[in-house]
Parts: structure tokens; C-alpha cells; sequence
């Protein structure tokens, strides 16, 4: 009885098995998959904005092509030749026409109006409309000072960068870096600010000192960087608003690679100790300091884990430079950075993104200097580009796009890059002169409360 | 005179006379009667033989036919006549019918054909005629003809196929023989051999052969990749970071029967590390959904099947 049963129940199985089969044979009960096999950017009709008088013509001719430039080299977006626009958009409180821009296979449009009030300031108004669905995506208005139509701009930028990627965009951000003028063996170097897309330079320094490694604070208001003066080379902040600056700490030693915390409450930096170098970091408000390493090499360019535990530093306490990653408080550091086809390449200026996934790093080997990243624990290295020497990278607010400099060598001198972190869209960002070590500020709309 | 006489000869005179006059009377011939077969006879006595003939008055009356009846049958001949006329309205308008239904319903059943992988072992024979009928266009015999299509030229073929492109527009055309039932009936051979009845001694190659249903599977799979392949092409999500592999969208994409939306495409969950992300991935899907359509392409016969299709976007593949 037993045994007829089993032999029901085997009978039973196997039809299930058949029949399961069957079923799996038939794909139409399962839900089909898309996974994109290349990347396309997103097609973006931006129309001119309408000026609200004659007189508003070129500031909104101004904003257009900032917001086109922005979209475009962000690479995520194929803004679509105006000459092929068939209708022109007049006022942006009527709902455009969509099947002329379906036509162009425009999935979203941009429609604005720039418009000066009576009382002198200037109002920005903005339509992300979706092409496809018919829907208005954002709509938002905007005052501010005239002067300040380029910011207006990049803060549309990133409505429409956000509405469309569902991150935060990067367009209203500034870039520190180090401007490089006259000959080669005669270099002035000054710190220099600007607008993230190149434009709107200030030259904080006059270039009487060298000074290198600048970095913003979190708040945007303060920058520290190190300056060879008189006796060694010292760590400073400066002030942007004010304009004064003060040292960091009074070292007996050259103190240098130092930066902010994400809190901003803190500045960490090497400390030259004889041939060897350790890492030190400060508190701004307490003046105290706090050794963080204490080994017989040379530890520098630490930079904070977003959320402010850790920090991944290069050393070569292993006997060539790599890159370490320990606790904020100190303690034992682990190594991350190991190459795979190069046992001679070294690993240096590591950063770490403000999102928190990856690390940008230089990479010197093969007699190539790259830029890439990785993730926190040294896994997924990818080199985003390559050359004779590229080096210092800076990540963008939202960690999209990595800033570096890149010095073709012989008596030129290095110019400023940005990639994004698929290595897909590289581009030369715009400086009046020679430049180098960049540094990517946060988000301005997002501390201006701050 | 004497005369010498042999006795002997004398009496072997008359005994032979008489054998064969013993002989011509004993065995004289007889006329050949042949053998009359054997039949059952039933036997009746002359008293039933009376019986029967004297008739019976309780029997049926036979009712002579009317002859009348015979004048009205003349008229069928005139209705013939009319009957010829009506057949040829019938021949007219059976003729244009026809050829309508035929290849509307030719390409339906073709069209199921090139997916079958199954296939594959066909169209080793059927282009085999196609190839060589520009082949023979000189005069050939039928013999020349019957072993051109019983040797196999593997070699030539290329040759063939390359200048078989230029061949039938310049000299073949000129060329081409007069219609050839021999060619056509061994066509018709050919085609017939690989139909090969199945005795059970070996698996038929063709699974679906003889069912009407056999390709239903197949052409499902056919509009599954058809539709994949149109989405895609109009999708385009803008995150490409390293942890692209963990977003996915599930969009419920509803649709009519004539291949466009019924509604809106509803996401039906959104899966990733960061959420403003995938709701991005989402909205970028069911742009590429509507922007697409319409699927005409999709088979109307089944669409029970794609009345309602779930969807999966993902970016495992961006990097």
C-alpha cells in the first residue's frame, strides 16, 4: 500500500515537473525585463526664455544658453538644436503645443520668461514640461538682483537636473583652484575662485606666495589651503566674505593637504615630522589637536567619509604609496587600493564622494597618470581617464562628475577637466590661464542657510 | 509367269489391315459434351404448379399509371436552358472571391514559418529548385536536366548565388525554356520526399508539424522580443553610477487591441538605494512606453496575451 502510494506521489511529481516545464516555457506569465544596454542622453528641447521687456533680451538669451550648457555638459542631456524648433514659444503660461515637440523627439521642454520689476530686481520664471506625458514636471519663480542672472540660471539648471535624474544637481557650485601665469620656471600662483562652468573668476590671493591644495569648507563661506611664506609652508583659511585669513595651528614643522570636515568643525592636515609625515587634525573652535597617526612614513591627503567616521588617506608605509582607510578618531588603518595588473602602480589624493560611494584617487603606473574611483572597501576600480600626468580630483556636490587638472608637460602648463564617473563624458572646463589642484565647493542654494 | 509372293509380306498386309480397321471402329472419336454443371432443382408437383397459376382474388389491384403525367415532364427542357445562363453568373462570381481569401490567408501561415528554428533543415532542399531553374536555360534535354538535379554541386553554389543576382536580369530571361512538366513533376518529387511519415522508428525534427497551434508558442516569444526591443529604444534613463545594477521599476502596461495604451502605464513598485532615483527610472520608463506606441506590431489573434503586460525596467547593463 505503502510502495502504491509512493509510487502515486513520484507519478504526481513528475507531472509537476512537466507541467512546471511547460509553464516556464512560457514567458508571457513572467514580467519581461528592459535593462539598457548603452547609455543615451535625455533629448531637451530649451527654448529662449521670453524676455518681459526689450530691454530683458540678452539677460534671458543669457540664461538660456547657460541652462543649455549646463544640461549638455552634464552629459545626461542632448539639448536639441533651436534651428529645428518649429513652434516658438511666446508665453510660457500657455501650455506649448506637444506634438511639435514630440516631433523632435524631445522628451522634456524648458520654457521661461525673464522679466526686471519696477523696483529694480529681476524675476525668473520657469516650465519643465513632459513632452511625452503632457504634464508640467516644475514651475517655479524666481528675484534676485540682476547681477546675479548666471546663479539664477545654474539653480534652474538644477530643477530641471533633478525633475529629470531624481538627484541634486551641480550647477550651482563654485570651484577653488590654483591659477597659473607666466613661465614655467617662473610661476605665479594664486588662488582663484569661479563659477563651476568657468565663469565669474575671483583671484583671492595676488600670487606674492605659492600656494597649493586649496579646499572649500562645507558652509561654501571659508577656504583652507597651505602657502609657502616666509618660514614653512603653513596651513590657512581664508575667509571669502571678508577676505582676511589666519593659520591653522603653529606648528613647528610644515603643515600641508589639509581639509575640512564635513561638519566644518574640524580641520585635518600632515604634519612634517622629520622624513616622515602623520596626520593631525584640529578643532577649529578649541585650537586643539589630535594625533591621528604615528607611523614611520609618510601619511597625508586625508579626506572625511561624508557622514564623518572615517578617513581614507594615502601612505607608503607599505613601501609605495596606496590608499588607507580608517577611523575618524585614528587607530588601525586598512589598506584599499591594490592594483591588479601593475604591482608597481601607486595610488594618492584620495577623495572621498559626498554621496559616500566611491573614492577618486590618482593612479601613477605604467608611466601614465590616471584618475578613478572605487568604493570604500577597494572594490569596483575604474579609471576614468588617462594620460601624462592627471592628478587631484574633486568630486561635484552630488558626486556625479570629478574635477582634476591635467598637465600635458613641456612648456605648457595643466588646464582644469571634468569627467563624470562613468568616464563617458570628458571636457576641458574653462580658465583665463593655466590651472591646477581644483576643489569643488557643496551645493550653494543648498547651504545658503548655513 | 510365276510370280514370286511373299507370304510373309502378304500376311503382314493383312494383319496390319486388319488392326487398323480393328483399331478405326474400337476408337472412333466421340463429339465433345461438355459437362453440365450441377444445379439445385427444386421439384414441384404439377398440383402446385396449377395452384400457383390459377391467381388468388384476394390479391393486391395494380393501378395503371396515368399517362397524362408524361406531358408535363416536357417543360425540364426549357429550364435547362436557364440553367446554363445561371451557371455562368455562378462561375463569374465565384471567380473573384477566391483569390482574395487565398493570400490573405498565405502570408498569416508564412509568417509563423521563418521563427521556427525547427525549420532549419528545410531550406536545405527548398532552394535548391529555385537556384538551378536559371540554371538549365539552355536547351537541355529532360536527361540533362534530371542529372543536373540528381548530382549535388555544392561548390557551385556560391558561384551560383553570386551571379544569380546579375544572371536573371541580363540572359536568363531571354533564355528561359519552355514550360517543362518534367521539371515541375520532379519538383514535386523532391518536395514530396521530405514529407516523411512518421512509423515511431525516428523523432519527427518538425514538433510542431501537423499542429494547428504548433507556432502559437514561438510567436508569442516573437512579440515578447518585438516589444522588449521598441521600449528600449526609447529608453532612457540618466543614472549610470556603479550601484546601477540594484534599480528596478515594475510598470503594468495596459493595452488595446489596435497596439496603442489602453491607459496610462501604472508603476507598480520601485526598488533601489536611493528612492527620488528609482521614482526617476519609473518616470523615464513610462515616458519610453508612451512614447513609443503604437505596438501594431503586436499579433491581435493573441491578445489575450498581451491585454495587460508587466514590465521590469532595470540598469544592470548601464556600466
Amino acid at each position: 500500500m505503502n510502495r502504491r502510494r509512493f509510487m502515486t506521489l513520484t507519478g504526481s511529481t513528475l507531472a509537476l515537473l512537466g507541467g512546471g516545464q511547460a509553464f516556464a516555457q512560457q514567458p508571457q506569465q513572467g514580467r519581461l525585463r528592459i535593462d539598457p544596454t548603452e547609455f543615451r542622453p535625455i533629448p531637451i528641447a530649451i527654448t529662449n526664455f521670453v524676455p518681459g521687456s526689450p530691454a530683458d533680451g540678452e539677460v534671458s538669451n543669457g540664461v538660456t544658453q547657460v541652462i543649455t550648457n549646463n544640461l549638455k555638459r552634464s552629459g545626461l542631456f542632448a539639448p536639441i538644436d533651436q534651428a529645428a524648433f518649429i513652434e516658438r514659444i511666446s508665453n510660457i503660461d500657455v501650455a506649448p503645443q506637444f506634438q511639435n515637440w514630440k516631433t523632435l523627439n524631445a522628451q522634456a521642454l524648458v520654457t521661461g520668461r525673464m522679466t526686471r520689476q519696477q523696483d529694480g530686481r529681476l524675476k525668473a520664471e520657469f516650465r519643465l514640461w513632459d513632452v511625452v506625458t503632457g504634464q508640467q514636471l516644475a514651475g517655479q519663480q524666481y528675484f534676485t538682483s540682476p547681477e546675479y542672472w548666471r546663479r539664477i540660471a545654474h539653480i534652474i539648471s538644477d530643477q530641471i537636473y533633478e525633475q529629470m535624474t531624481g538627484e541634486k544637481g551641480y550647477f550651482d557650485s563654485r570651484v577653488v583652484f590654483v591659477d597659473e601665469t607666466g613661465p614655467k620656471e617662473r610661476r605665479v600662483k594664486r588662488l582663484a575662485m569661479m563659477d563651476q562652468d568657468g565663469a565669474n573668476v575671483r583671484y583671492l590671493t595676488r600670487g606674492a606666495d605659492l600656494v597649493l591644495t586649496p579646499r572649500f569648507s562645507p558652509n561654501s563661506q571659508e577656504i583652507t589651503y597651505m602657502e609657502f611664506g616666509q618660514g614653512d609652508p603653513k596651513v590657512y583659511l581664508f575667509n571669502i566674505e571678508t577676505g582676511q585669513r589666519e593659520i591653522v595651528g603653529n606648528f613647528p614643522g610644515m603643515t600641508f593637504a589639509p581639509r575640512f570636515s564635513p561638519d566644518g568643525q574640524r580641520v585635518i592636515m600632515s604634519l612634517q615630522q622629520g622624513g616622515n609625515s602623520n596626520l593631525f587634525v584640529m578643532d577649529l573652535r578649541s585650537r586643539s589637536t589630535t594625533r591621528l597617526t604615528d607611523t614611520p612614513a609618510i601619511d597625508t591627503s586625508p579626506s572625511y567619509s561624508p557622514d564623518g567616521t572615517r578617513i581614507c588617506f594615502e601612505s607608503d608605509r607599505g613601501g609605495r604609496s596606496q590608499i588607507y582607510v580608517m577611523a575618524a578618531g585614528g587607530g588601525q588603518a586598512q589598506r584599499i587600493s591594490f592594483s591588479k595588473d601593475d604591482n608597481n602602480a601607486t595610488y594618492s589624493t584620495p577623495v572621498w564622494s559626498p554621496r559616500g560611494d566611491y573614492i577618486a584617487f590618482t593612479r601613477q603606473g605604467g608611466g601614465q597618470f590616471s584618475i578613478g574611483v572605487m568604493k570604500p572597501d577597494g572594490s569596483g576600480e575604474r579609471l576614468l581617464t588617462s594620460g601624462f600626468h592627471n592628478e587631484g580630483p574633486t568630486f561635484s556636490p552630488n558626486g556625479r562628475v570629478v574635477m582634476f587638472f591635467r598637465d600635458p608637460g613641456g612648456n605648457a602648463g595643466p588646464s582644469l577637466f571634468s569627467v563624470d564617473i562613468s568616464g563617458r563624458f570628458e571636457q576641458k572646463v574653462p580658465t583665463p590661464g593655466f590651472a591646477s589642484d581644483p576643489a569643488w565647493s557643496p551645493l550653494l542654494s543648498a547651504t545658503a542657510g548655513q | 509367269m510365276k510370280v514370286n509372293v511373299d507370304k510373309t509380306l502378304v500376311a503382314s498386309i493383312v494383319l496390319h489391315v486388319l488392326v487398323l480397321g480393328w483399331g478405326l471402329l474400337t476408337f472412333s472419336s466421340k463429339a465433345y459434351i461438355a459437362p453440365e454443371e450441377s444445379l439445385p432443382v427444386d421439384i414441384i408437383s404439377t398440383d402446385q404448379l396449377a395452384q400457383m397459376m390459377s391467381g388468388q382474388k384476394t390479391g393486391k389491384k395494380e393501378e395503371p399509371k396515368p399517362k397524362v403525367e408524361k406531358i408535363a415532364e416536357a417543360k425540364p427542357e426549357e429550364d435547362s436552358v436557364g440553367k446554363v445562363t445561371e451557371k455562368k453568373e455562378l462561375i463569374k462570381t465565384n471567380a473573384t472571391p477566391d483569390p482574395p481569401p487565398k493570400p490573405v490567408e498565405k502570408p498569416v501561415e508564412k509568417k509563423p514559418d521563418p521563427p521556427k528554428p525547427v525549420a532549419e533543415t528545410k531550406p536545405k532542399e527548398e532552394p535548391k529548385p529555385q537556384e538551378k531553374k536559371p540554371d538549365p536555360a539552355k536547351e537541355d534535354p529532360i536527361a540533362e536536366l534530371q542529372k543536373k538535379l540528381d548530382t549535388k554541386k555544392p561548390p557551385p553554389k556560391p558561384v551560383e548565388q553570386k551571379v544569380a543576382a546579375v544572371q536573371p536580369q541580363q540572359q536568363p530571361k531571354p533564355k528561359e525554356r519552355t514550360f517543362d512538366p518534367a521539371q515541375i513533376a520532379r519538383d514535386l518529387d523532391k518536395r514530396a520526399a521530405t514529407r516523411h511519415e512518421l512509423t515511431g522508428s525516428a523523432l519527427n525534427a518538425s514538433a510542431s508539424l501537423g499542429s494547428t497551434s504548433g507556432t502559437a508558442v514561438s510567436n508569442v516569444a516573437t512579440w515578447q522580443g518585438a516589444f522588449q526591443g521598441a521600449v528600449k529604444r526609447c529608453f532612457t534613463p540618466t543614472y549610470n553610477g556603479q550601484d546601477a545594477n540594484l534599480y528596478e521599476a515594475d510598470i503594468d502596461i495596459p493595452m488595446k487591441i489596435d497596439g496603442s495604451l489602453a491607459s496610462e502605464p501604472v508603476i507598480v513598485a520601485v526598488r533601489g538605494p536611493s528612492r527620488s532615483i528609482a521614482q526617476a527610472v519609473a518616470e523615464s520608463a513610462k515616458r519610453a512606453i508612451v512614447q513609443c506606441q503604437v505596438y501594431s506590431f503586436l499579433p491581435k489573434q493573441q491578445y489575450e496575451t498581451w491585454k495587460l503586460i508587466p514590465m521590469t525596467f532595470g540598469l544592470k547593463d548601464m556600466l
